[in-house]
């Protein structure tokens, strides 16, 4: 992976760079020792790292806007950084930026339930959200794995899901409004506690930004009254191919679970290893299903869907009689990816969406793909939404062994594409999907997206070198192509 | 002005070439039913793009639906209905406010897009952008552009598809779309409580949304309204109720909240026709007045209408859970006060929907956006649409 040149002349610079930004900020805030820096070293993607420039551990958002604007004007780049949990190397720093680290903006700033709202800080954790309302009934709605880690910041930068996201929706589903702090160091707010703004909707192109276009430096989250119920069945079948037809069988005749998940078989046997949940060993593919909502439509849907699936050529059927079982069910599928951990040295997690009928296919794919590169693949499917988790297992003190895995990684994206999907259905470009982004969009989409980021940060200082395969600048971005031989102004002179 | 009918993306890319070289302005149309949204502005040619018409792929156990944006809503509904399912943003239809560009016609799903329509049941689903999974459009460079994509769980690059939505055609001419789709309810029933004030109505709301018991929308009615609808309790105002689902569930959360909250039920066929009269905003539509659109926090709706209830003479429907109010009414003083309690608010915004004499002329009918935000407008305007070829100030002076 290949990141932009270091700036020689800034890395020159860091003692006066680092006693200005001293003066602007209180004492501590500024860490710029090579041991503590290698804390920050490192995101969720620990396979690549890089001590930055300094750290910078700003208090308030007014002294976030002053380190934006000295960076902005001396020309000094800046990666966001929330709780470090990013599975792209979204926060991956660079040698020539700053660090801007969120994680003193720890404090639940208002929980307003007649607007049905919570203003948090952007460092507070995403499950920190769900504590502070649960009390009164509520809860906040998207569940990332790293839920109890990961910033509310870091959600709205990378438009985190979890395994509600088909009923309840991602980040972007469930915010009502941002304050960002630009690269210049302006402090603006789109959205709010109101539902529609009659205007460019920035607050949804904001979501899923990845750190690119502004610092989040205070979030409105919609909080949603818990379902009185909530119940599951797990499901095994003999062939991956029937336990995709059943989850299309279910959506079909108008159900949407709450989650749908779905282990092929080295996944499901890990699973077993690891949580003793009671999986059937010996089945091809595992579905989850969670029905949530008032008592009576629960129990009314479970029946339903225990007929579809028998349907469907089910091979076991449990249905949870219990909070503490249906708690079990879910033991399993949470702990996949540890218990993947533990059978093999190394593993690479992928993040590829494809349309879900696809899913035989993609099956088959992964199969052939294993056998041509040698290594074996777990699979851990949001089956609902078609967000496919393939666990690509490795040992990185094999020569050559990272490499086949990424490049293994590489090809399963490819054929998500190929399939009609995307490259990323969660975890973000970053990084480590960032060369493959040719493989999913044209030049032309390309460059549009650019232009927009250089609406917001004509000189590329936010987060560069990531999500995007070639930096262009923006002078050249803005140009407009001759076309049939007419200039857009002929009568200017041209040299 | 001249028509220049398009019927694929290179013709589309061909005029706005055309329009880039001779610097001239270009004005989006299908079936032209909100047109009369956003600024009164000139332009040199109309691109008609009601060509642009179709179903292309419809997996309703994928729940995605591609086609192209000119498609007709009463062709997107005749399918979804097929299927039984739908756009759970429940698109409002304007013509019932706007008045139909020709007798019979119906808007198109990009005209809903552009326009970010959403009708009652947004409160709890969601906005119309948050169903719009990806798109392919042509820009104001004359670009073949897309973003998002054909499945439901979709981060890879920049989210322009929520840019799209309420852009006004400002940003790019739209071709094929990608929606979200969802199963229809099996059946609705409503729940009618009667409030002394607005503000109980809109606490009345807060205090059911407290419950388990899954409210799907909520708007509250003034007296003259509700006896129009035949929902009158005898109290000033009626707040109504609905609830979505299977039927056993329907009934079973129906029954606790009458126990809760008191007031009536309303049958399914009623709870439908009434529903559909507020999404159209049809108990306002019928008499010549100016419609304004208010987005602002619930519980700041009872500020909102203090500063518009002195003797305006208006008339009203707070949707939304209070969130959205429609105000109907003919006084000059309507949109000043609606403004003046917004910059209150410091959030929210009024629309001017519909102008029956010539308030469009007295007042920007977009809510104006404080200088960095209005300057972001004009940069991210640019970065799609240099030149402004594009519905140009249709939104806000300048993008």
């Amino acid at each position: 992976m290949l990141m932009p040149e270091p700036d020689q002349t800034v890395i020159d610079r860091r003692g006066d760079i680092c006693g200005a930004l001293r003066r602007m900020l209180p004492d501590g805030c500024v860490v710029d020792s090579t041991e503590s820096m290698k804390a920050f070293d490192s995101d969720g993607l620990s396979a690549y790292r890089q001590v930055p420039l300094a750290v910078l551990l700003p208090e308030t958002v007014d002294q976030i806007a002053a380190v934006m604007k000295y960076c902005h004007e001396q020309e000094i780049k800046v990666v966001p950084r929330g709780a470090g949990t990013s599975l792209s190397g979204g926060a991956l720093p660079l040698a020539d930026a700053v660090l801007l680290v969120l994680g003193k903006f720890n404090r639940i700033l208002e929980v307003d339930y007649a607007n049905r709202c919570v203003v948090a800080q952007p460092g507070v954790t995403n499950l920190a959200i769900t504590h502070a309302v649960q009390g009164d009934g509520f809860y906040y709605a998207p569940d990332p794995s790293s839920q109890i880690a990961c910033s509310v910041g870091g959600n709205v930068a990378e438009n985190s899901g979890g395994v509600h996201c088909l009923k309840y929706g991602l980040t972007t589903n469930n915010l009502l409004g941002v304050e960002i702090v630009t690269i210049e160091g302006e402090i603006l707010r789109f959205g709010g506690k109101h539902l529609d703004a009659g205007d460019y909707d920035l607050l949804g192109v904001m979501t899923g930004s990845e750190g690119l276009l502004g610092v989040v430096s205070e979030v409105t989250l919609r909080i949603l009254q818990k379902p009185a119920t909530a119940r599951a069945l797990l499901v095994g079948f003999d062939d991956t191919g029937d336990a995709g037809m059943a989850v299309g069988d279910v959506i079909g005749a108008g159900i949407i679970p709450a989650g749908m998940e779905m282990m092929d078989g080295l996944a499901i046997n890990a699973a077993e290893d690891f949580a003793n949940a009671g999986y059937p060993r010996e089945a091809a593919a595992l579905l989850i299903i969670e029905l949530d909502g008032p008592e009576v439509e629960v129990d009314a849907l479970i029946e339903r869907v225990e007929k579809i699936v028998r349907a469907a050529g089910a091979t076991s059927v449990r249905v949870s009689q219990s909070e503490d079982e249906r708690n079990l069910f879910w033991a399993g599928r949470k702990s996949a990816f540890p218990a993947v951990g533990r059978i093999s040295p190394d593993y690479l997690c992928m993040d590829g969406t494809i349309p879900r009928r696809r899913l035989p296919d993609m099956m088959r794919r992964m199969n052939s793909l294993s056998q041509q590169y040698g290594l074996r693949v777990a699979n851990v499917f949001h089956a609902g939404d078609g967000n496919l988790h393939p666990l690509i297992l490795f040992d990185a003190n094999q020569p050559g062994e990272l490499e086949r895995a990424e490049e293994f990684g590489a090809d399963i994206l490819r054929s998500c594409v190929e399939m009609g999907g995307v490259l990323t259905g969660e975890h973000g470009v970053g990084v480590e999907k960032r060369d493959l982004m040719n493989i999913q969009f044209t030049e032309d989409d390309l460059k549009q997206q650019q232009r927009l980021k250089c609406a917001f940060d004509p000189g590329h200082l936010l987060n560069p070198g990531k999500v995007f395969p070639n930096l262009h600048r923006c002078a050249e971005l803005g140009r407009l192509h001759v076309h049939k031989g007419k200039l857009p102004h002929p009568d200017l002179p041209r040299f | 002005m001249t028509d220049i009918v398009a019927s694929d993306l290179q013709q589309v890319q061909d005029a706005v070439q055309d329009a880039v070289a001779a610097k001239s302005r270009l004005e989006l149309r299908a079936t032209g039913t909100k047109r009369h949204l956003g600024r009164t502005v000139s332009y040199d040619s109309i691109l008609d793009v009601s060509a642009f018409n179709g179903i292309v792929d419809y997996q309703p156990e994928e729940l995605v639906l591609t086609l192209r944006a000119g498609t007709p809503m009463d062709v997107v509904e005749a399918a979804l209905a097929e299927a039984r399912q739908m756009l759970a943003f429940e698109p409002p239809s304007m013509t019932r406010i706007l008045g139909q560009a020709e007798p019979g016609v119906r808007g198109t799903i990009g005209g809903v897009i552009a326009a970010n329509l959403s009708g009652p049941r947004r409160l709890t689903a969601g906005a119309a952008r948050d169903y719009l999974l990806g798109f392919e459009a042509v820009s104001g460079r004359g670009e073949v552009f897309k973003s998002g994509g054909r499945v439901m769980k979709n981060v890879t690059g920049y989210d322009l598809s929520k840019l799209m939505c309420g852009s006004f055609g400002t940003l790019g001419v739209m071709d094929e779309i990608t929606l979200k789709t969802l199963p229809a309810p099996e059946t609705a029933r409503s729940l009618l409580v009667g409030h002394d004030s607005f503000s109980d109505a809109v606490s009345g709301i807060a205090s059911i949304f407290a419950t388990s018991h899954e409210p799907g929308a909520a708007v509250i009615l003034p007296k003259s309204i509700a006896a129009e609808e035949g929902v009158d309790l005898g109290k000033p105002f009626t707040l109504v109720i609905r609830l979505e689902g299977i039927e056993a569930s329907v009934a079973d959360r129906l029954g606790h909240l009458l126990t809760l909250s008191g007031g009536e039920p309303l049958d399914v066929g009623r709870s439908a026709s009434l529903w559909l009269r507020i999404r159209d905003v049809q108990p306002l539509a019928e008499k010549p007045h100016d419609i304004w659109k208010v987005s602002c926090a619930p519980s700041d709706a009872p500020r909102v209408l203090a500063a518009i209830d002195r003797g305006l003479d208006i008339r009203m429907i707070a949707d939304w859970a209070g969130g959205l109010i429609w105000v109907a009414g003919n006084s000059p003083r309507i949109g000043p006060a609606l403004r003046g309690v917004i910059a209150e608010l410091g959030s929210g915004f009024a629309m001017l929907v519909r102008d029956v004499g010539v308030t469009r002329e007295t007042i920007e009918p977009f809510q104006p956006l404080p200088g960095p935000i209005l300057e972001l407008h004009r940069r991210v305007k640019a970065s799609f649409d240099p030149l402004g070829v594009l519905n140009y100030e249709r939104m806000h002076h300048g993008v």
